[in-house]
């Protein structure tokens, strides 16, 4: 097995370095680059550039060299002192800008997270073992109600309904008053009034599509030869399910459970820019369509190496969860 | 229909002054006195205060404290000398300390939102925009031929760090950043004065007279000096002794990057970019604004605190602001200004007229008002044609004032206001509104009558007589007339949904291309826009000529041809017959000695855009809404909202306070 | 891995179509020679939930064949003069109380709220308008095929009759709901078809095979997975032509879309050979030398039917949505083409969900369509399961 992991970690170093150009030349891709945005910002705001200032702010800035010249710089950087880069947006080192959204971002996902599968895994056990029961039925629907619904539209219903009865559409993490005061059981009690929509929103959005993958590999499982060989044996209905069913039904959602962590660090950008949460998604949203080469690089990179981190933690997790698989890794 | 749109909009006005009243009186209901003070600021002109007169100071009761525990010096002191103190007139009534002003902004590269309001320029506008009043300066003398500008400063006034503000500070900002070109902006255009036998450019002397007055002396006659520096240069100072700290002038390359890193920057471009122009969100930097930067501008509140050595009071010797912080809280998209204003998490915003209808049925339960201030723009809803368009057959067309002609009568302009402006807007031609320098008569109703078949003969007449199969009409080669309308926000989708319906009508076929605001503006500078929904909003083309004369690249109506100005002939396109007519008559205003003369020119100008319409419009522009919380008192009911007077700055913030 | 070769060698003379294990024996005899789709299609009949949304998913593509004879009307009709009308009532009695067999709607008149600006609308009680059936209206071509101006409800003019209310522009909102379903319960299943195909295909090929080939495919999926898509959709939204017809536009997204959606199927289907390919019946096909598509396509692909079709109809609502978060960048359809997501994508600005909210009854339909699919889906999904009795 650790050889396998050791085997694996090598081999994502050819990913990541394809990945990092990859990345990096797509995000220069789009017409125009960061200083048209910023002359596009600042002509919103009434203030208009001169070609002569563009100009010289891209000879700062390096943007007029050829992109893969910009990429070599950064990689150079990055390997000798390791060093990001700066965002052109927040004037600022790139982990400087990361590490300020981080906490929050942590917190936000795994709520959510840990809303989704502890709500959605039981519900799918539950959907499964009675299915066709009114509970199966109300389930599925609450959950395509919100699969269905754009998050951003349903963000902004709940934010209206929020305001009509309750005269506060909740928006953002923390009311004024414990915006920027230190943490007490108050700013707690205002988190968490804050985390209704966003786990309404987030979560919806996601546990449908768990509790149907989960029922439906559950009831196929659940008739099966070794399930009802143990069912004749005598053993317990609640044993049974998690002896054998359980445990193969989740199967698919370990195969992309690994893909998660990435989100836990991401969030749910869409839904975040509407409810105003101020976390990553949103800053990353913006580095990308702002041009902000090195924040979005930066950060696309660090995606890469979770996405690959994850996939090798699914896959050994898939080899956990079954007997068969694990004879297959190793033997592969 | 006009006249009731008329009727409607006095009887908004008349509605809103009305609750605006109603909210007062009832505020009033539960503080006693001042009743009386109360209808007298309503109606009467303030008369000026001779701010000697005022006998003492009162300041905010947690200056007091600083003052009590010896943190900082006592209120007369922080103020300038008494008859160089500035009275602030104040709206309504006199205020009361406390509480805070919070605005919705995009985060710390919405500069400007939080830049505006709290401006303290060297001259400010008065309120109806004619003339410049002392701001900063105290006042100034200028000679008979308008070429020596002694302007006086007031004595004894300080930075927000209590250090002493001089003319040294002028000439400091002059000598040691603006000419040296640190912040990465060129000497504005203000500060030159134009030979009028030979056209060339020469940069004004600064000098320093006295420690609170300094000469500005022109070459050149320039009536309009002083307008133009509350536009071009608002600010036209800085904190010598802070900057000497980070300018590699007085600290060395090698430091100054050192400083630069230290402060999180890549280079010491981008520093001083940041500390010189767009200083006011750094904490560390002292201003002579109202409030200053307390916290990061990156935090999810960027708060402003009150600047303690500000200088102006009230004519009862308060010393302002009023309210305690000046606060912008971050918002990701614009939804969120209308629900965080509908739940009371903002109390001061501006909107646009699409929010109207939501905005005023929500006025009582969401306790705000909505207030309408005119705006200074042509139109709301704006084609923009290509001038210099590179497409041969194209360019040739939007040239002909016959094509121009025939797209505006194509339109029906009821039902672009009925449907772009939800009714509020008048269904005219894009003019310069009444009230507003280079108003013209009948310039509004020039080609605003829907008539299809006028259109038509028009198309006909320029000799796209030939139609496909789709009844589209085809140039000589043989390929269709089409015009690709390009705009960066969907904003404006149903508008040209409307406009493609109507050209289309007529046998011009339109492509709506929508793009991001990053690949627009990329389009727009390298002049690949063929035509676009710009809406050109000026108040004076002889203090800011940009939109209405082509001088330098970024107005989608003048392709290339700013570049060519702005180039000095080496790129772009030189303009040519009446375009070119434009760039004369803004050289001759330049050269002009009097105001009086550069009017006239600025009116050439004027009726040359009238005369050609270069930029179409089909619904008149619609009032610009600020919303402040009830509770939010003393902002006017009534201003013009224009970038040059600073939006909602023109209601000067300063003397806004809360009244519970 | 090793074993299959071998096995191959020994048993290759013997090489018979024998499906072992895959047919389950039923009480009923006529089973042991149906086939398993019209074995699937038996018990689904039975399925009384899957009937039921079957026969709604059929009104909705009757619904999208018709559309053009459904909907009063046509794309390009708006009426400034109804912008943001309310639905309209429809009425069987009038106003002395009598009832009329044939349904009828008052005209309506406008005016704005003199204060909010807001339009009101007020029945003129003094006209009505009978509804009638296959009335004369705006020309279009049946199926495509054959002009005509019959549609199936109107009124006469000059009355309207709009039965969700109209949009921002005075278009008629259930009209916009028909014709718009044309784009959206068609081009999203083409984008499942395909995520389908390339993640059974790759998916299959690295679980069942392993070792280096799944290695380069599994990497293959880290690399799609790290592709920043906003840059890419700028610019393509920059590069695609002006003018070009948005419907096709919207195809080919959704396409290019499916093309790096199928990472996730892949990496289930992958998982779940992995897991099945060393079951006892599976291992006992490859000793009997059953060839490798055979065993995918007999033993394999139906051991994860329930999953393909779970998946399947979650992929569906993804589709129906993905315009909505692209139309910023100009890349979604675009009025006056419509689609569901064109629909809310209007819906979702604050000022309509505050003032006009039957903007919203497109939601329904999508909400509704989505169910309807799942439960299909279901019945689909327990008729194919081979241990259910």
């Amino acid at each position: 097995m650790l050889k396998y992991i050791l085997r694996r970690i090598i081999l994502v170093i050819p990913v990541l370095i394809l990945v990092s150009v990859i990345v990096f030349f797509i995000i220069q891709l789009p017409p125009g680059d960061y200083v048209t945005h910023f002359a596009a910002e600042m002509a919103a705001q009434g203030e208009t550039l001169t070609q002569e200032e563009m100009d010289e702010l891209r000879a700062t800035l390096n943007l007029d060299r050829h992109w893969f010249v910009q990429y070599l710089f950064w990689m150079k950087d990055i390997l000798l002192h390791f060093d990001f880069g700066h965002s052109f947006n927040y004037d600022e080192p790139v982990t400087a800008v990361i590490d300020r959204y981080m906490a929050l971002t942590l917190i936000v996902s795994f709520i959510t997270m840990a809303f989704t599968y502890l709500v959605a895994i039981p519900i799918g056990i539950y959907s499964a073992v009675k299915h066709y029961s009114i509970g199966d039925y109300i389930a599925s629907t609450i959950g395509f109600l919100g699969m269905a619904t754009p998050n951003f539209l349903l963000a902004i219903i709940l934010m209206y309904f929020s305001y009509v009865n309750f005269g506060d559409p909740l928006l953002g993490l923390f009311s004024s008053e414990y915006e920027n005061a230190a943490w007490s059981w108050g700013k707690v009690w205002d988190l968490a009034k804050h985390m209704v929509i966003p786990i309404i929103v987030i979560g919806t959005a996601s546990t449908a599509g768990l509790i149907r993958i989960m029922r439906g590999q559950l009831l196929d499982e659940i008739n099966k030869p070794n399930v009802v060989t143990a069912r004749s044996k005598g053993l317990s209905e609640s044993r049974i399910l998690f002896k054998y069913p359980t445990r193969a039904a989740l199967n698919p959602i370990v195969s992309t459970f690994g893909w998660t962590l990435s989100n836990i660090f991401t969030g749910s950008t869409i839904t975040a820019i509407v409810l105003n949460l101020p976390i990553q998604g949103p800053v990353m949203y913006n580095a990308l369509l702002g041009q902000d080469m090195y924040l979005a690089g930066t950060w696309l990179l660090f995606m890469a190496i979770l996405t690959v981190l994850g996939t090798l933690i699914s896959d050994i997790l898939l080899a956990w969860l079954d007997p068969k698989i694990r004879t297959e890794i190793k033997g592969g | 229909m006009k006249k009731r749109l008329i009727v409607f909009l006095s009887l908004v006005l008349l509605l809103s002054f009305l609750t605006a009243c109603m909210g007062s009186s009832e505020g009033l209901a539960t503080s006693e006195t001042g009743d009386e003070q109360e209808t007298e600021a309503e109606k009467e002109p303030v008369e000026e205060v001779d701010p000697s007169s005022i006998s003492s100071y009162n300041e905010a009761p947690e200056l007091k404290e600083l003052v009590e525990s010896g943190k900082i010096p006592s209120v007369e002191e922080r103020l300038p000398v008494a008859e160089d103190v500035m009275v602030e007139e104040v709206y309504e009534e006199t205020g009361v300390y406390g509480g805070n002003i919070t605005i919705p902004w995009k985060g710390a590269d919405d500069e400007w939102t939080v830049g505006k309001p709290t401006e303290e320029p060297l001259f400010r506008f008065n309120e109806d925009g004619s003339r410049v009043e002392p701001n900063v300066a105290k006042g100034y003398d200028v000679n008979d031929d308008a070429t020596e500008f002694t302007i006086y400063l007031r004595e004894g006034m300080k930075w927000s760090d209590g250090v002493p503000f001089t003319a040294d500070d002028v000439l400091f900002y002059w000598e040691h950043m603006l000419t040296k070109e640190t912040f990465g902006k060129s000497v504005y255009d203000a500060y030159f004065s134009v030979d009028p036998e030979t056209g060339e450019r020469h940069m004004a002397e600064v000098t320093k007279v006295d420690d609170y007055t300094f000469k500005v002396t022109h070459k050149f006659s320039s009536p309009d000096f002083l307008k133009r520096v509350a536009i071009d240069n608002k600010w036209f100072f800085a904190p010598a002794h802070f900057h000497k700290t980070i300018l590699p002038e007085f600290v060395g390359e090698e430091k100054a990057s050192e400083i630069a890193t230290e402060w999180g920057f890549a280079d010491v471009k981008s520093f001083l970019k940041a500390t010189g122009y767009y200083y006011w969100t750094n904490v560390e930097i002292p201003t002579l604004r109202a409030w200053v930067a307390s916290n990061d501008p990156h935090s999810e509140e960027f708060v402003m605190k009150r600047n303690p050595y500000y200088w102006k009071v009230d004519k009862e010797g308060n010393q302002l602001p009023y309210v305690n912080n000046f606060i912008a809280k971050k918002i990701q998209d614009p939804s969120h200004a209308m629900l965080g204003m509908l739940g009371g998490d903002f109390n001061l915003g501006k909107f646009l007229v699409q929010d109207f209808t939501v905005l005023k049925e929500n006025e009582q339960k969401a306790d705000f008002r909505v207030l309408l201030w005119p705006s200074v723009n042509f139109t709301s809803a704006a084609i923009v044609l290509n001038q210099g368009v590179e497409d041969n057959n194209l360019r040739s067309l939007v040239q002909n004032i016959k094509f121009r002609e025939a797209l505006s009568v194509a339109v029906d302009r009821h039902e672009v206001t009925e449907i772009v402006t939800n009714g509020i807007g008048e269904p005219i031609q894009a003019s310069v509104p009444e009230g507003l320098v280079g108003h013209q008569e009948g310039w509004k109703d020039q080609w605003a009558e829907f008539n299809p078949d006028r259109a038509n003969q028009l198309l006909d007449e320029i000799g796209l007589t030939e139609k496909n199969s789709n009844g589209f009409r085809l140039y000589e080669d043989g390929s269709v007339v089409t015009l690709t309308i390009t705009d960066q926000n969907q904003a404006s989708a149903e508008f040209l949904e409307l406009v493609k319906n109507y050209y289309e009508n007529v046998g011009v076929k339109v492509n709506i291309k929508f793009v991001d605001p990053g690949t627009y503006s990329d389009q727009l500078y390298n002049n690949q826009l063929q035509a676009t929904t710009a809406i050109p909003s000026v108040v004076n083309v002889a203090l800011r000529p940009d939109v209405l004369v082509p001088l330098r690249l970024g107005q989608p109506w003048q392709g290339d041809f700013g570049l060519y100005r702005e180039s000095n002939g080496e790129e772009g396109t030189k303009p040519e017959g009446e375009i070119a007519k434009l760039v004369e008559n803004w050289d001759k205003l330049r050269a002009a000695s009097t105001e009086e003369k550069a009017m006239e020119y600025a009116n050439e100008i004027y009726k040359l855009h009238h005369k050609n319409q270069w930029l179409l419009g089909y619904a008149g522009p619609t009032p610009s809404l600020v919303v402040a919380a009830n509770s939010l008192r003393n902002v006017p009911e009534e201003r013009f909202f224009a970038d040059e007077f600073r939006e909602i700055g023109h209601g000067h913030p300063a003397q806004f306070f809360i009244k519970e | 891995m090793k074993r299959l070769p071998l096995s191959k060698k020994l048993f290759s003379k013997n090489n018979t179509d024998n499906e072992v294990g895959s047919k389950i024996p039923t009480d009923n005899t006529e089973d042991y020679y149906a086939s398993q789709w019209s074995l699937i299609w038996k018990k689904l009949k039975k399925h009384k939930l899957a009937r039921f949304s079957l026969a709604f998913l059929i009104i909705f593509y009757l619904g999208v064949i018709f559309a053009d004879f459904i909907a009063p009307q046509g794309l390009q009709e708006y009426q400034s003069d109804y912008s943001n009308t309310p639905p309209m009532q429809i009425h069987f009695f009038d106003t002395e109380g009598n009832f009329h067999l044939r349904p009828f709607v008052y005209g309506i008149e406008s005016t704005r709220h003199p204060e909010t600006y807001r339009k009101v609308f007020v029945e003129d009680r003094d006209v009505m308008y009978p509804i009638q059936f296959f009335t004369e209206g705006k020309e279009y071509k049946l199926l495509g095929l054959i002009p005509t101006n019959i549609h199936l409800f109107g009124v006469e003019e000059p009355g309207e009759i709009f039965i969700l209310g109209t949009d921002g522009m005075g278009r008629d909102l259930f009209s916009r709901l028909v014709i718009g379903s044309r784009v959206s319960l068609s081009i999203p299943l083409v984008g499942v078809a395909i995520s389908l195909v390339i993640g059974l295909i790759l998916g299959g090929i690295s679980g069942y095979f392993g070792g280096w080939i799944d290695a380069i495919i599994q990497r293959i999926i880290e690399l799609f997975r790290s592709f920043p898509t906003l840059p890419l959709w700028m610019a393509l939204s920059a590069a695609i032509p002006a003018g070009i017809d948005v419907v096709m536009m919207y195809l080919y997204i959704v396409i290019i879309i499916s093309f790096i959606e199928w990472t996730g199927l892949a990496r289930v289907v992958r998982g779940q050979f992995m897991s099945l390919k060393n079951e006892e019946y599976v291992l006992a096909a490859r000793i009997a030398g059953v060839s490798t598509p055979k065993i995918i396509s007999k033993h394999l692909v139906p051991g994860i039917i329930s999953y393909l079709v779970v998946a399947v109809t979650l992929a569906i609502p993804g589709m129906i949505l993905a315009e909505t978060a692209m139309s910023f960048l100009g890349l979604g359809i675009r009025s006056p083409a419509t689609s569901w997501g064109v629909l809310l994508q209007e819906a979702q600005q604050i000022d309509n969900v505050a003032l006009y909210p039957w903007k919203l009854i497109p939601l329904f339909f999508v909400i509704f369509s989505v169910l309807c699919f799942n439960f299909f889906g279901d019945g689909l999904r327990d008729a194919a399961d081979p241990y259910k009795r």
